[in-house]
């Protein structure tokens, strides 16, 4: 890459001071561009389990970004979820799932402010359910190199949470979690791009699923994330392969590993087809009991419920035990005239205790299997 | 009450153009944008190489025989156009006119080099001999012209000429390069999309803009394929062939001939435009020969 002899701003005022000489132009003063967008995305989430029908979501949402002036804008998210049916069994061995409705309000902002060669965002959001209040804010940047070829970003996020649940396990029992990201992206080649990203979060407080029986889980989790994704253009045949592969360790000893896949394929005439593949694998908490009851006492009590002690760490939590998943999926998009483009997207998941590849699974829980199928429209303008 | 938005359509600089303004009522907006059109015109009769009475075409007449007196305005383009050959280290050159006698876009050929040859001697802006206002192109066959900033030129111009006349509302576009008086009546920006370079009805992004202006230059304005390989209008001056590095490149400035020129130079420096790009100091959109889409959101600090 060749680099001008002049200094840059050198360069730029006296290309605008020559163009200035010129006659009758008229220099005003200029606005950085602004920018807008819209997009509503209709989702229909479905999963089974054991043949129960669990959850159906509609979920529809507007983001909108709404240029206000000079060079700040002000994206903001309105999301209205209404969630009916049952809401995961806490056990797949217990049965009659409890129903449960649910209305969930959220809202964000962040500004961003461009400079020269980096930005810097500060957001803040609010999310409110009956039972839980919910309050994050969070400070973003970026830097680049000269040569834009090389991107910094750091960030960092807190949060306060308020759990009230209805069934009074706890009252006004409080969360509190504190986020710090740095990362790097690297433009390889013209073809390929580097990121490497390491996030810390350590939360503290009243980590407890409310609604399980017997979780009782450790009021301090450390977690660490390292996520490394590559995207490369194929000259061949126009396509974007993007692959990435995340470890996970956290201090409730649960290591996960997620290696995960996606190609982009441009057909013609504004068609692309987009199969994508993720491969998924954990191990349990240390505290995570399976599906197992004790012999006396019988269901839902964990083995040797009646001689420990009263606050000893357990969990059923599903999220907790060690298991394997696949995904694998297939979008198809079409760009409709220049300003809309709908895209349908299948995918398909499987999860199952002994398809942990590194650690012990738990073959007491019933396989899940989820399919998704989603529809959107994105408009540009 | 706000002023209605009116659109003039009209052909100009073998491009399709447009004005849009908003004033009080149909007839106010019709004088104004009708002395606009005047502008543009005068412009393309002015510099046009087609007619054998403009300046320019009086000037390559007089190629290797004599000089000729220019005019403040002509000079001051001359000017210009010397700058830009600096700027861009010789790439921007107002004598590379000559090479489309090799290279005509109507029919798939690519010209020898035995042909390319005798032309490129031609091309030698440094050459051109300036005293007292006149000019003198030394070697018999030198031609000059303006295509590479008239157009843009003449957008400054029509819309400082409505600026001047009371308009607040409204934008000049002639054949994709547009320079904005303001936003929409109702302070809303115009959205404007980007080409899309490999299809002639799409677009790749869109951009809000109400000051300033927006450029765009791409290898799909005049090209042809052969064996899979595009040639495109925007040639070397000095290999006599296409540029082939970017499909597109378009630059947000304060002024249409500024941004015009950055574009034209960013896609005549083939891989060091994003290095030209980003020393501008301006906001761009450019896409390279893979596709991928290379930005940068913020203009610099021009008044520096």
């Amino acid at each position: 890459m060749t680099t001008s002899r002049q200094p840059p701003q050198d360069l730029a005022a006296s290309l605008l001071a020559a163009a200035l000489l010129l006659p009758g132009v008229q220099a005003l003063a200029d606005e950085p561009p602004q920018g807008g967008s819209i997009s509503l995305r209709y989702l229909d989430y479905a999963d089974r389990q054991s043949g129960l029908d669990r959850i159906r979501a509609h979920s529809p949402s507007i983001a909108v970004t709404a240029p206000v002036a000079s060079d700040w804008s002000i994206e903001g998210t309105l999301t209205a979820d209404d969630v009916s049916g049952a809401s995961p069994r806490y056990h797949t061995a217990v049965s009659g799932a409890s129903h449960m409705q649910d209305e969930r309000k959220a809202g964000d902002i962040a500004v961003t402010r461009y400079f020269r060669r980096g930005t810097l965002t500060a957001g803040a959001a609010y999310s409110t359910e009956h039972d839980y209040v919910s309050r994050a804010l969070s400070l973003n940047g970026t830097v680049s190199s000269e040569d834009n070829n090389t991107t910094w970003a750091f960030g960092i996020a807190g949060s306060r949470d308020r759990i009230d649940p209805v069934n009074h396990v706890v009252v006004d029992e409080h969360k509190r979690t504190l986020s710090i990201l740095a990362g790097v992206t690297r433009v390889l080649t013209p073809n390929d791009i580097g990121q490497l990203t390491l996030t810390r979060t350590n939360g503290d407080g009243y980590l407890n699923d409310p609604y399980k029986l017997f979780d009782n889980r450790p009021r301090s989790r450390r977690q660490n994330t390292v996520l490394l994704r590559w995207n490369h253009f194929v000259d061949s045949t126009g396509g974007t392969s993007r692959l990435s592969y995340r470890y996970y360790s956290d201090s409730f000893r649960i290591r996960a590993h997620t290696l995960s896949g996606e190609y982009v394929q441009p057909l013609g005439g504004g068609w692309s087809i987009v199969p994508e593949l993720r491969l998924y694998t954990q191990s349990a908490a240390y505290f995570y009991y399976d599906p197992v009851y004790d012999g006396t006492l019988g269901p839902p009590f964990p083995p040797g419920f009646a001689s420990a002690e009263p606050n000893r760490l357990s969990s059923p939590d599903q999220r907790l035990s060690g298991f394997g998943a696949v995904t694998a999926g297939l979008k198809v998009q079409r760009e409709i005239g220049k300003l809309w483009t709908v895209d349908v997207k299948v995918e398909g998941y499987e999860q199952r205790g002994n398809w942990r590849l590194f650690h012990d699974g738990s073959p007491g829980l019933a396989p899940l299997h989820a399919r998704i199928f989603q529809v959107g429209l994105t408009r540009r303008w | 009450m706000v002023d209605a938005v009116v659109r003039f359509p009209f052909d100009a600089m073998a491009s399709r153009c447009e004005v849009r303004l908003a004033a009080p009522d149909g007839h106010a907006a019709e004088e104004l944008a009708l002395a606009a059109i005047a502008e543009v015109r005068r412009i393309e009769r002015t510099y046009s190489r087609y007619r054998a009475d403009s300046i320019v075409s009086r000037i390559n007449a007089a190629a290797g025989r004599y000089s000729v007196e220019c005019d403040a305005e002509t000079a001051q383009l001359l000017d210009y156009a010397d700058h830009l050959h600096r700027a861009s280290g010789g790439l921007f050159d107002i004598t590379s006119g000559v090479l489309r006698r090799a290279w005509d876009f109507r029919q798939p050929r690519v010209p020898h080099a035995r042909e390319l040859a005798p032309l490129l001697a031609l091309v030698d802006w440094p050459a051109v001999q300036r005293e007292d206002g006149a000019v003198f192109l030394p070697r018999t066959g030198m031609e000059i012209d303006f295509g590479g900033f008239g157009k843009e030129y003449a957008a400054d111009r029509a819309c400082a000429l409505l600026q001047e006349r009371g308009v607040r509302h409204g934008y000049v576009n002639l054949g994709g390069d547009m320079r904005f008086i303001g936003p929409q009546p109702d302070g809303r920006l115009w959205s404007i999309g980007i080409q899309d370079p490999r299809k002639a009805d799409g677009t790749v992004a869109s951009i809000a803009v109400s000051q300033g202006a927006l450029t765009t230059s791409g290898d799909y304005e005049r090209f042809f394929d052969v064996d899979g390989k595009r040639y495109c209008h925007v040639l070397n001056p000095r290999t006599g062939m296409p540029v082939s590095h970017w499909r597109s490149v378009s630059v947000l400035a304060p002024l249409a001939v500024l941004g015009g020129s950055v574009s034209t130079i960013a896609m005549l420096k083939e891989d060091g435009g994003l290095s030209f790009l980003a020393a501008s100091g301006l906001a761009y959109f450019a896409i390279d020969g893979t596709g991928q889409a290379h930005h940068h959101s913020i203009s610099g600090d021009y008044a520096s």
